[in-house]
């Protein structure tokens, strides 16, 4: 199948294109003739050689899907594949310009795919059962649509848990004018996960069995361990887990799937397959980080390495120099290195709740690697994530108060001539009376900003960790308004039957929810789970509030709402027609925590229910 | 001796008012109520309702074909009947635990056991249809053994709790006897603070005789795979049900400690021990009779899930 990838590098040669690579072809060839002997008799291809195929070309490009077996860590799994790779063809794409893509179906089974981030007319979004009916079996379905943005991108099925099974890829838009960004250099780097189960079997297992797994929970035998973390005497450990036991919950409860069934990928390869990506001293790298996996959340850095963000979720930022960041599932960020000398550096993403971890090596030559850094300690959650501020909550809540005022009172209706304010908005706010009936656990009661919070595990090692706070468009984007309308989301579940939804409800259970073309509307989340979601919207961007204002809030297609957070973005309603609105965590998604959105032209005699 | 009553009598009140429907409604209702949760008057006084976009919204590429309107019309109605569902969620599952599989090693005088304690599900998120099966039978000696089987609607109405309710069928045979009787249940089981797994079944029998069991275990790790479950079993009688040699009162109990390894979530071979007892006038009722009324057994089994 990798005879149909066309690499366009050869067309069009600049400095920038020549250097660029997928990060795997040169590793291809390195581990062809490093097979393990016991995969040696076995003619079987291995994951992670993928093409790069130009969308905006003329005559387009063809993806072909077909279900295959693959070595993915050495090992053979059933994957679906894209023109014979996971993860598929980096497609390239140029502003202005006409996207063109046939997609073929080989499966046996019904498929789609979605662009994700991309603004398009809805019947392109590729949601079965939202924007078409999916593409059948054995059928082309042909994806045109005009290209309005730039940036770092990916695409994926949107059908079923093909995604977990290997099916997404990279899509890169090139700017129609000149690029802010400066780099030499610029690498592909797809984290994903992978298990050689059937996610169907996986779904079960949560479903069936609570924290299935998870094999890092509060145990007499890491009682000790747990002492020497904290500090805390064994009489303050055992309260601690008396507290949490007392609430029926689980501060382990941090990942649903794991490390135990899990292999971390990078670019479709092992930790021990370590994707190399070549650069010389000095030169600026460019890496083009998106999170295509199905449960996983990555705490990404290159040790000795100082990264400048440049593009959150394709959008660029003013440069914010970090040591490390955490990716939610389906974000992308940009961030440019300089290799200072002749050495290698590890690219080291440990899952957060450090069940395993992908890795790459960013080197001047090929073969070399860096240290794997040590792993760290599996985080526990805090009373912060249940909006109890002590504790971790603190440094979040010291961070808020400077000059925002605070609510303990449910907001009113805030409908000001001139609508919403745009600055300071209330930084906490406390759960009705409403628990959101047996679908949901609600521990928190008060839900509270937590922009400038790493997140669990994450702001204890001495270095530098991105957070929300930091987050500031580049330049201010067009359709900048206060929002006239607002409404409260929660994020719902019960964590013990793996329900999952918003407001109580799974899709199934619940109505469209409505915009209306051309408002300006303000969802504010409410976490009511001690799990992080990220949440994504089609069609239309999400403006987060990240303490900003109008001018420099960022734009993001998928927001990390951590446990007990308030977390608020300002939509306009550009996009008309249906569109999907979901946790992006793969088994969230498919156990209901979804919405289908109708952007309509009056919200007048419709039915009025944006929770249901 | 008043205490079964009051506990049946709470328990009756409990699942009564829980399972009213009344009750369900007041939920439903809540969620419309002005809190966090969505305001619909948001929308109705929304006092910018334009027909026309803001001027510096230009009408984005449409579908191919189609107009700004259609595309209104389209988004206003239901997706085309043969679109699938975006997700599944609302699937139905099963699922089967042996929560005891075990040989029962008894006192010299006693014949050995083969016991066994299973639940068997089938539903959705909230509603299930249960089976629950227990009993036991003599393994190498007269083909005597017992049977439990409770076949239950099992709705989840608060995230911890859900209510049972259905028949039991319960038998027990001798070479020469075969006895068996149906019952109502009424149960209530969940997840307690501190994480004791709680299951609390009232039964009327046929003849109209008032049982009810309570049995509550907990999951002590030792190590990630490793786990010490105690166990307790109570049974009470609101009368005394002389065919089944019940006095009225607490009747039996049973206290279990397994340790089980979990090779695999659903594989785990355990050992355990448990000590076995009459009370009350159950108690008495079987002494006059000349049998035991306590016993301890050294278990060996494997808890097991499909």
């Amino acid at each position: 199948m990798t005879d149909q990838c066309r690499f366009i590098g050869s067309r069009l040669i600049t400095r920038r294109r020549f250097l660029v690579t997928t990060g795997s072809s040169a590793l291809a060839g390195y581990l062809l003739l490093n097979r393990p002997a016991w995969a040696a008799d076995v003619d079987v291809a291995r994951a992670g050689n993928f093409g790069q195929l130009d969308a905006t070309a003329e005559e387009g490009i063809d993806l072909y899907l077909e279900n295959q077996d693959l070595l993915v860590g050495g090992r053979i799994g059933r994957a679906i594949t894209i023109n014979g790779s996971i993860p598929g063809p980096v497609i390239r794409m140029t502003e202005g310009r006409d996207a063109l893509i046939r997609v073929h179906n080989r499966l046996h089974e019904a498929t789609s795919i979605h662009w994700h981030g991309i603004l398009l007319p809805f019947d392109m979004d590729g949601v079965p059962g939202i924007s078409f009916a999916g593409i059948p079996a054995g059928e082309t379905f042909t994806y045109r649509f005009p290209v309005r943005q730039n940036g770092t991108y990916w695409y994926h099925s949107h059908s079923g848990f093909q995604e977990q099974r290997g099916h997404y890829g990279q899509l890169i838009i090139e700017p129609a004018q000149t690029d802010p960004v400066d780099y030499d250099v610029e690498y592909t780097v797809v984290l994903s996960d992978w298990t050689f189960e059937d996610p169907h079997s996986v779904f079960r297992n949560l479903k069936t069995i609570e924290g299935y797994y998870n094999f890092q929970r509060p145990t007499l035998a890491n009682i000790d361990d747990q002492m020497r973390a904290t500090g805390m005497s064994l009489g303050e450990v055992i309260d601690k887990r008396l507290a949490w036991q007392g609430m029926r919950m689980d501060p382990t409860d941090i990942a649903d799937v794991t490390g135990a069934t899990y292999t971390f990928l990078m670019n479709g390869k092992a930790a021990d397959e370590n994707p190399i990506f070549l650069a010389q001293p000095g030169q600026k790298v460019r890496l083009r980080i998106v999170n295509a996996s199905a449960q996983t959340f990555y705490d990404v850095r290159i040790p000795g390495l100082p990264m400048t963000m440049v593009q959150a979720d394709g959008q660029n930022i003013k440069p914010v120099e970090t040591d490390e960041f955490r990716i939610a599932v389906a974000e992308t960020y940009d961030v440019v290195v300089t290799l200072p000398d002749d050495q290698a550096y590890t690219l080291f993403a440990e899952t957060m709740d450090r069940s395993g971890y992908a890795r790459g090596t960013l080197a001047p030559r090929d073969g070399m690697a860096a240290a794997i850094p040590e792993r760290r300690r599996r985080p526990m959650l805090t009373m912060a994530d249940m909006g109890m501020m002590m504790n971790g909550g603190m440094q979040g809540m010291e961070g808020m108060s400077r000059g925002e005022h605070e609510s303990m009172q449910m907001p009113k209706d805030r409908q000001a001539e001139g609508g919403l304010p745009t600055e300071n908005l209330i930084s906490r706010v406390k759960h009705g009376p409403d628990g959101h009936g047996p679908a949901s656990i609600t521990m928190a009661q008060t839900a509270y900003r937590r922009l400038d919070y790493p997140g669990a595990g994450l702001g204890d090692d001495g270095w530098r960790v991105l957070t929300y706070s930091q987050l500031r468009a580049r330049e201010r984007p067009p359709l900048r308004r206060p929002p006239t309308r607002e409404f409260y989301l929660h994020l719902t579940g019960n964590m013990h039957q793996f329900i999952w939804g918003f407001d109580g409800k799974k899709w199934s259970e619940s109505d469209m929810i409505r915009f209306q073309y051309g408002e300006r509307l303000r969802i504010n989340m409410i976490n009511d789970t001690m799990m992080s979601h990220p949440i994504h919207l089609h069609g239309m961007w999400m403006d987060l509030y990240a303490g900003g204002n109008l001018d420099t809030n960022p734009r993001k297609h998928t927001v990390n709402v951590q446990p007990a957070e308030l977390l608020t973005v300002d939509i306009t309603a550009d996009a008309p027609g249906q569109w999907a609105f979901h946790c992006h965590l793969l088994y969230h998604m498919e156990a209901g925590m979804f919405r289908t959105v109708a952007v309509v032209r009056s919200l007048q005699g419709g039915s009025i229910d944006a929770d249901a | 001796m008043p205490m079964p009553k009051r506990l049946t009598a709470a328990m009756m009140a409990v699942a009564i008012l829980l399972s009213s429907p009344a009750m369900g409604q007041g939920k439903q209702k809540m969620e419309n109520m002005p809190s966090t949760a969505n305001q619909p008057d948001h929308q109705q006084s929304a006092q910018h309702h334009q027909d026309t976009p803001p001027p510096d919204l230009d009408v984005p590429p449409l579908p191919e074909g189609m107009t700004l309107d259609e595309v209104f019309n389209y988004a206003e109605s239901d997706p085309p009947a043969s679109f699938p569902d975006p997700v599944v969620d609302d699937q139905w599952f099963g699922f089967v635990r042996f929560d005891q599989f075990e040989y029962r090693v008894t006192d010299d005088d006693v014949p050995d056991h083969l016991g066994w304690e299973a639940d068997v599900w089938f539903g959705g998120d909230i509603n299930k249809f249960w089976w629950k099966t227990e009993g036991e039978v003599i393994f190498d000696g007269p083909d005597e053994g017992e049977s439990e089987n409770d076949f239950l609607y099992s709705r989840l109405f608060t995230p911890f709790w859900s209510i049972q309710t259905g028949v039991q069928y319960a038998n027990e045979w001798t070479p020469d006897d075969y006895g068996d009787r149906w019952s109502y249940v009424l149960g209530l089981q969940g997840l307690a603070p501190y994480q004791f797994e709680l299951d609390n079944s009232l039964y009327v029998s046929e003849d109209g005789d008032l049982t009810v069991e309570v049995e509550g275990e907990y999951d002590l790790r030792i190590a990630q795979r490793l786990v010490l479950q105690p166990r307790v079993g109570l049974g009470f009688a609101a009368q005394d049900v002389p065919e089944r040699n019940l006095g009225s009162g607490m009747t039996s109990g049973d206290l279990d400690m397994r340790l089980r390894y979990e090779v695999k979530r659903e594989f785990a071979p355990y050992i355990g021990v448990r000590y076995q007892f009459l009370l009350g006038e159950t108690e008495d009722i079987a002494a006059a009779a000349g049998d035991k009324t306590e016993q301890w057994m050294v278990l060996a089994g494997l808890r097991f899930a499909f």
